[in-house]
Parts: C-alpha cells; sequence; structure tokens
C-alpha cells in the first residue's frame, strides 16, 4: 500500500472508530423521519380546546350567527380533512390519485374521498384516519345566556374562564361572544390564555364566510350559487412536452426540481462536514506535534492527498449509507416515489453529473481548508481565515431554493460558472436538465479551479505544517504565492 | 571512516534573519555525532534542512550518498524536538503506524513494537491509549516510533528533553545500542554532559554559526584547566600567583570567596600552590579541574550553551519554510 493510501487508511479507521461517525450516519434519516412525523406529532400533542358560543341578542338582526359561525367552522374542519386525504393519496397515487380524491370529496363529502382512497391507494385508504377535531363546543351555561349583553355579560365569561371549568366539570378554553354590529358580525374572545392565536384566526374566518354569505344575501345573490362558485376547482392540466409521459405534466416531472434541491443541501453539508473533518484532523496533529513526524516520513503531497482521500472515503460512505437508508425506506413506504426518484436520477446520467459536482467541490473545499488547518493549532486560530471562506458558503444557500421555482434564472445561471458555487448551484439545478454546453462547461471550470486549488493549497499546506508564525490571511496567502 | 553526512556552505534564511550561516561538518559512518548549541543557534533548522523538510538558501547537503534527505528518507530515523503521537492510538499501533510509513511491513511492525517495548520497561503498556502515558513513557514510544525500521541514520533533536534522569540513562544506552548496531546518530543538545559522555565527535554552533567540529577531547583542550580557590581570599592577590590568567569570583559568602582562576598554558598547579602558601593567603580549599565541553563552548564561542538564542518565525519565515 503506498503511504498516501496508508494515511488515509488511518484517518478512516481513526473516524470510524468514533461515536461521533456513527451518529452522523443514523442521524440524518432520524431527523428525516422526525421531521416527516412532526407536523402530525405537534398537532396531535396540542390539548383540544373546549369552548363556548354565545350570541348576544341585540341588534334585532342578530339571530343566526352562532349558526351560521359553527357551519363555517364545520366547513374549516372538512378542509383539514379533504388535506389529509390529499396527503395520503399522494403519497401512493401521486397527483393523479390525489385529485380522484378531491372530486370525490367536492361531489360525495368525506365518506365518498375516503372510498376513493381506499380505491386508488389501498394502502394509504386502509389506514386514513380522519384527524382529530381539536376544537369542540360545549353548551352554554344559563348563566351566560340570561346575562345581559356587554358589560354583564362579559364579567360573567370572565368569571366562568377563570374558573377553567364548564358546567359538565371539561376544561374550558374559551367563551366567544359573537355580536352583529354595524360594520358587520364580530366576536369578543374571553380565553384562558392570553395567546391564542389558532381561535382567533378561526373566529375572524369563520366571521369573515358569515359576512361574506349575508352580504351575497343581501345583494339578492342565491347561497347554493355562491357555494357551487366556492367550491368550484378548475380542471388544470399542464402539458410539457419535455414531461416523462411526452404530455401531461406529473409528479415524476415535478420532482427533478425537488430532488435538485435536497441534493444541494446535502451536497453542501457533506462538502462543509467533510472539509471541516479534514481540517480538524489537521489541527489536532498540528497541535499534537504530528505533522512534522509525518513530514519525515512521507512528503507534503503523499500528506495531503491521504488526507483528502480519506475523509471522501468516510464522506462517500456516509452519503452511500444515507442514499441506502432512505432508498430502502421509501420502497417500503412510497414504492411508486422511490421508483420515480430512481427514474430521474438515471436519466442523461444526472447521478454521474452530481458525482462529478460532488467530487469537485469536496476537492476544492478540502484543500483549503486542510491548508488553513495546517496553520493552526485552535478553532479560535482559524476563524481568521474561516469567517469570510464561511460567509462566501452561504451565498449558494440563498440562491439554491431559486432553483425550484425557475432553474434557468440568470442569476442561477451566472452563479453557476463561479467555481465555489458551482458544486451546489448546479446540484440544484442540474435535475431540470439545463443546456449540456452549462453542465459540461460548468464542471471543465470547477475542476481546473480545483486543481488550481489543490496546486496552492497544496504549497500553503506544506508551508503551514512547519511553521510556527501567527496566521493571517497575509502570511497565508503569501505563503501560497512563495513556496 | 566513509561520511554519510555532508554539509558544505549551507545557509538558511528567513527573510532577513540569517539562522544558519555557512555551516560545513562531516559526519562518518557508525559514530555519534552530537550537534551543540544554545536555544536558537540553527539546530533544528539544520535538521530539517539534512531531512529535507526544509530547503537550504544556499550550499550542499549530502545524506546516505543522496543530495536530498526526501530520497532516502526510509533510510532516516527521526525523532523531532516537538513530540507527539496519536492520542488515541496505542504505543504498538502507533510505532508500527509510523514503521508502515517508511516502508516496514505492518506485521513486522507490530512485532518490533511489542519487542523494542518490552526492552524498555514498557511491556505492560501494550493495550494503553497514548493519551494514558506518562510523559516519559510516550517519548521512550516515541523514540522507538523513530528507529523501529532500523535506520542507517537516525537524527534525534533534542532527545533528552523532558525526561528524568533514569530515562535520560536509559535513552544515552538505546544510543550506544543503535551506534554499536552500525546506525549513525546524530543528535542535538543544549546539555553539553550527554554529549561529553556519548559522542565521538561534537559540532558545535552559536549564532547559526559552526564553532567547533572534532572530538569531546579535542574541544576541550581549546579551553584552559583552571583552578577553583576557597577562603578569604583577594582576587588580585590570587591573579598574581604564578601560572594564574585570568581570575572569575563564583561566589562570596561572609567574605569566604569562591574563585576560579585559569592555568596558563604549560603551567603547574603545584607551582601555584605552594606560591599561595608562599604568599600566606587563606586558601580553605583548591583544587585543579580539567574544563568540561561546557566551558570549552563558552571558551569557543563567548555564548553560554543555556542562553536562549531563537528568533521568532514571522510571516517571511513561513514563505522561506516551504521553499
Amino acid at each position: 500500500m503506498n503511504r498516501a493510501m496508508l494515511i488515509a487508511h488511518r484517518e478512516v479507521m481513526a473516524y470510524v472508530k468514533t461515536v461521533g461517525f456513527w451518529l452522523s450516519l443514523l442521524s440524518l434519516p432520524f431527523f428525516a423521519v422526525l421531521g416527516g412525523f412532526m407536523p402530525t406529532l405537534i398537532k396531535r400533542a396540542e390539548p383540544v380546546q373546549n369552548y363556548i358560543l354565545v350570541e348576544e341578542a341585540a341588534p334585532a338582526a342578530s339571530s343566526g350567527l352562532a349558526a351560521a359561525v359553527r357551519e363555517a367552522l364545520e366547513k374549516d374542519y372538512d378542509r383539514t380533512v379533504l388535506s389529509s386525504l390529499s396527503i395520503a393519496a399522494v403519497g401512493e397515487a401521486g397527483i393523479t390519485g390525489r385529485d380522484t380524491v378531491r372530486k370525490a370529496v367536492d361531489e360525495g363529502g368525506y365518506e365518498a374521498g375516503l372510498a376513493a382512497l381506499k380505491q386508488v391507494a389501498p394502502r394509504a385508504g386502509a389506514s386514513f384516519k380522519a384527524p382529530r377535531r381539536d376544537k369542540i363546543e360545549l353548551p352554554a351555561p344559563a348563566e351566560l345566556t340570561s346575562a345581559a349583553d356587554g358589560v354583564a355579560l362579559d364579567a360573567k365569561a370572565r368569571e366562568w374562564v377563570q374558573k377553567d371549568k364548564s358546567e359538565g366539570g371539561q376544561d374550558l378554553s374559551a367563551i366567544i361572544i359573537l355580536s352583529n354590529k354595524d360594520s358587520g358580525p364580530a366576536a369578543r374572545i374571553w380565553s384562558r390564555r392570553a395567546g391564542n392565536n389558532d381561535m382567533e384566526g378561526q373566529i375572524r374566518d369563520a366571521l369573515r364566510d358569515v359576512n361574506r354569505q349575508k352580504a351575497f344575501e343581501a345583494s339578492g345573490i342565491d347561497t347554493a350559487v355562491v357555494a357551487q362558485v366556492e367550491n368550484y376547482r378548475p380542471d388544470i392540466t399542464l402539458l410539457s412536452p419535455r414531461a416523462a409521459s411526452g404530455g401531461e405534466v406529473g409528479l415524476r416531472d415535478r420532482l427533478p426540481s425537488i430532488i435538485g434541491v435536497i441534493c444541494g443541501f446535502l451536497m453542501w453539508s457533506l462538502i462543509i462536514t467533510g472539509a471541516s473533518m479534514l481540517m480538524n484532523g489537521v489541527m489536532e496533529e498540528k497541535s499534537n506535534k504530528i505533522l512534522e513526524v509525518l513530514l519525515s516520513s512521507v512528503t507534503a503531497t503523499e500528506l495531503l492527498v491521504g488526507k483528502v482521500l480519506g475523509v471522501a472515503i468516510l464522506t462517500l460512505t456516509v452519503m452511500g449509507g444515507w442514499g441506502i437508508i432512505s432508498a430502502v425506506g421509501l420502497a417500503a413506504t412510497l414504492p411508486d416515489v422511490a421508483r420515480d426518484i430512481g427514474a430521474v436520477m438515471l436519466t442523461n446520467g444526472l447521478w454521474l453529473y452530481l458525482l462529478l459536482y460532488l467530487v469537485g467541490g469536496y476537492l476544492m473545499y478540502a484543500v483549503l481548508f486542510a491548508a488553513i488547518g495546517a496553520f493552526c493549532e485552535t478553532p479560535r486560530d482559524a476563524q481568521t481565515l474561516m469567517g469570510p471562506v464561511m460567509m462566501a458558503m452561504v451565498v449558494p444557500l440563498l440562491f439554491m431554493q431559486m432553483a425550484v421555482r425557475n432553474p434557468d434564472a440568470v442569476i442561477l445561471k451566472v452563479l453557476s460558472f463561479i467555481p465555489p458555487f458551482t458544486p451546489f448551484i448546479m446540484s440544484a439545478r442540474a435535475p431540470s436538465q439545463p443546456p449540456l454546453i452549462e453542465v459540461i462547461l460548468s464542471i471543465v471550470v470547477m475542476f481546473v479551479f480545483a486543481g488550481l486549488m489543490m496546486w496552492l493549497s497544496g504549497r500553503a499546506f506544506r508551508a503551514g505544517a512547519m511553521s510556527d508564525a501567527k496566521l493571517s490571511w497575509k502570511s497565508f496567502l503569501g505563503a501560497m504565492r512563495h513556496s | 571512516m566513509a561520511a554519510v553526512l555532508q554539509l558544505a556552505d549551507v545557509s538558511k534564511n528567513y527573510g532577513s534573519f540569517q539562522a544558519v550561516r555557512n555551516l560545513s561538518f562531516e559526519v562518518e559512518r557508525g559514530t555519534i555525532c552530537g550537534f551543540l548549541g544554545p536555544n536558537g543557534a540553527g539546530k533544528t533548522s539544520t535538521i530539517r534542512m539534512i531531512l529535507g523538510l526544509q530547503g537550504v538558501s544556499s550550499g550542499q547537503i549530502t545524506i546516505l550518498g543522496a543530495d536530498d534527505g526526501r530520497k532516502v528518507r526510509d533510510r532516516i530515523g527521526f525523532l523531532p524536538e516537538e513530540r507527539g503521537l496519536y492520542k488515541k492510538m496505542t504505543p504498538v499501533e502507533a510505532i508500527s503506524y509510523l514503521g508502515s510509513l517508511k516502508g516496514l511491513p505492518a506485521a513486522e511492525g507490530r512485532k518490533r513494537a511489542r519487542d523494542m517495548l518490552e526492552q524498555m520497561g514498557l511491556g505492560d503498556t501494550h493495550k494503553k491509549k497514548m493519551k494514558d502515558l506518562s510523559k516519559g513513557m510516550a517519548q521512550k514510544v516515541q523514540l522507538i516510533a523513530s528507529v523501529v525500521h532500523q535506520p542507517e541514520f537516525v537524527i534525534l533533536d533534542e532527545p533528552f528533553s523532558g525526561l528524568d534522569p533514569m530515562n535520560q540513562q536509559g535513552l544515552e544506552a538505546m544510543i550506544r545500542s543503535l551506534a554499536a548496531n552500525g546506525a549513525t546518530v546524530l543528535f542535538s543538545t543544549h546539555v553539553m554532559q550527554h554529549a561529553e559522555r556519548l559522542c565521538d565527535k561534537v559540532v558545535l554552533l552559536a549564532r547559526g554559526r559552526k564553532a567547533f567540529e572534532g572530538t569531546v577531547a579535542e574541544a576541550r583542550a581549546t579551553s584552559a584547566r583552571y583552578l577553583e580557590i576557597e577562603g578569604a581570599l583577594d582576587v588580585n592577590a590570587v591573579a598574581a600567583l604564578p601560572g594564574v590568567g585570568t581570575v572569575e569570583t563564583l561566589s562570596d559568602i561572609d567574605g569566604i570567596v569562591t574563585l576560579k582562576a585559569a592555568l596558563a598554558a604549560g603551567a603547574e598547579a603545584q607551582h601555584t600552590l605552594r606560591a599561595a602558601f608562599v604568599s600566606d593567603l587563606d586558601v580553605r580549599r583548591f583544587q585543579l579541574r580539567e574544563p568540561t565541553l561546557h566551558d570549552a563552548f563558552i571558551a569557543l564561542t563567548g555564548d553560554h550553551p543555556d542562553d536562549d538564542q531563537r528568533h521568532k518565525a514571522t510571516g517571511t519565515q513561513i514563505e522561506e519554510a516551504a521553499q
């Protein structure tokens, strides 16, 4: 085994033996799963809010306001159910399946929607449970309904909210006093918690619905027509000659931009993690005075290559591990999506481009970070140079999201050819199939720059490893220039 | 004897600072050569140039027949001044790893590591991590690591620093054993006693220049023998004694002084002692001392070997260091 490989081997073994390596290998899948379930978990963790609706009698035109609000709140819950049905459908049956379920709900309500879900996505349908109601109305106690409007009613509401309990002994979260003012329906919410934005928002939406309904009625418009107009969901078909089907754009066609952004962020974190590991390793060797021992046995180039290779093997191992875990997880839960992702990755050799961007990006940053590490004994020493480098690395993070909506934006095209940003911006763009010339040119420019970086950083690394001088941009650039 | 290391007019500049100036010396095969001088005299810079870790500013170095230490690095063993090994490795892992970088097969490296640790009295540290070893133990491990591949030329930069007297003795024995087995040893130190006991040859360095090259006896011969005289004495009276050159006061406690009186070349100590009695000087102790290497160093360079002549590195030095 040549010396660079021996260095690489030691590097790999040193990290593989640490708990941190295995934690980082397993952390992404863990957090991905956690992230997926988090909204549901948060929703389930929220306590149910019991509330009481009271309607003020005066002015005379107020009758029916509470009923209208109840109806609006019910509609809101229906929308939550529809959203849950749609999410359940899209995972297993794609966008077409989701549309089928939506249509069924529009035409026949929840039961029809559930039946459609069971038909288009049998597994999701079998395990589907309608979301829990997070707000439940309790009957209003006589003390409230008989209280005089205004100050007296507010005083009673305040008293009941402070008691925390309803007549039936259940927890009481809020009392909503509805009234009809000249400007339209209004509400005063007495809440146990000072900040109850959720309840406030729902009541506001409900009152808006009621107001709209009344306004239409006042204008002589048939409410059935209004309902029909509001529920109308235009049937839009997006077509593209570049769609996988040759016509209609489906989930398979929308996946590339999503995959691109995920790849870009993943690549960013992998490269930063790998390069930082390398820098910390070199710094540790510098502070432990091992560098000089190593340099009496191997050349600076062998040492740098060995270390870069070792951390690259680790990085690829982590990425491979994440890839396998994600692929197995997706194939088991969402086989159609897994198949589509596989197809996108294989289209026009996308996986190869991504690999090239990973290699180029890693080389650029790894050698730079290693050279910085060779001058430093502590992370504090490194901060002088790392500050501007990290600031520059934030730029692609800001622009990668733009690639989802508009992968061919001019600013993205320009950034694609600035080598330090190329790996991330192009990873985000590549799945959307930018012009081949841009892909090839960006790769060529990136590798030429990476070669230059390796040459310059190699010189700085050699100088830094044997130097006790204080690190500054001046000394670092001087070492690059003159070594 | 053939020279395995030759330095011819070697200089090393760090910007405007000249760390090594026109240095020339040779080391013969199978000998122990002491490279002596205060901290900052240019020893480490010279060693780094010999190893090829730093380029020379001018001059030429030939080691084991090569014009660059890097070409024969597998035949050289090196213990740097500032020592360190991977803290999470065991001694056997560390020794065999560094041996493997010198071309020693891993299995053979592990076997030799275990044997050498045993010989050095570190047999029970096999499974401990480096971080759990004492400083002395870790230094022994690093020394073993630098010679595990049985190099022809061993360079030890300040090998005795940080070791207790017991371990210093062990290290001296090890250096002798390396030479006895045919290796050439060049070690740097600012502690002259080690060199006095070990070296076939010494090279004295001060402020980057060679002050002397030769055997220990030759070095000592450059300095005068001296008398240590103690009593209620007047410095001028002692200086007036026959055969006495310069007189230096070593101590003065309540009027009782200890004087160091240099003897002129060819002068007899007995004559001086007799003259002191004749002059009725109050002599309470009188001792003839042979010059030490320490004395020789002071006589040759005018510097003290324990001085610090270090020159702090500058940005320019970084640039130079990598050349």
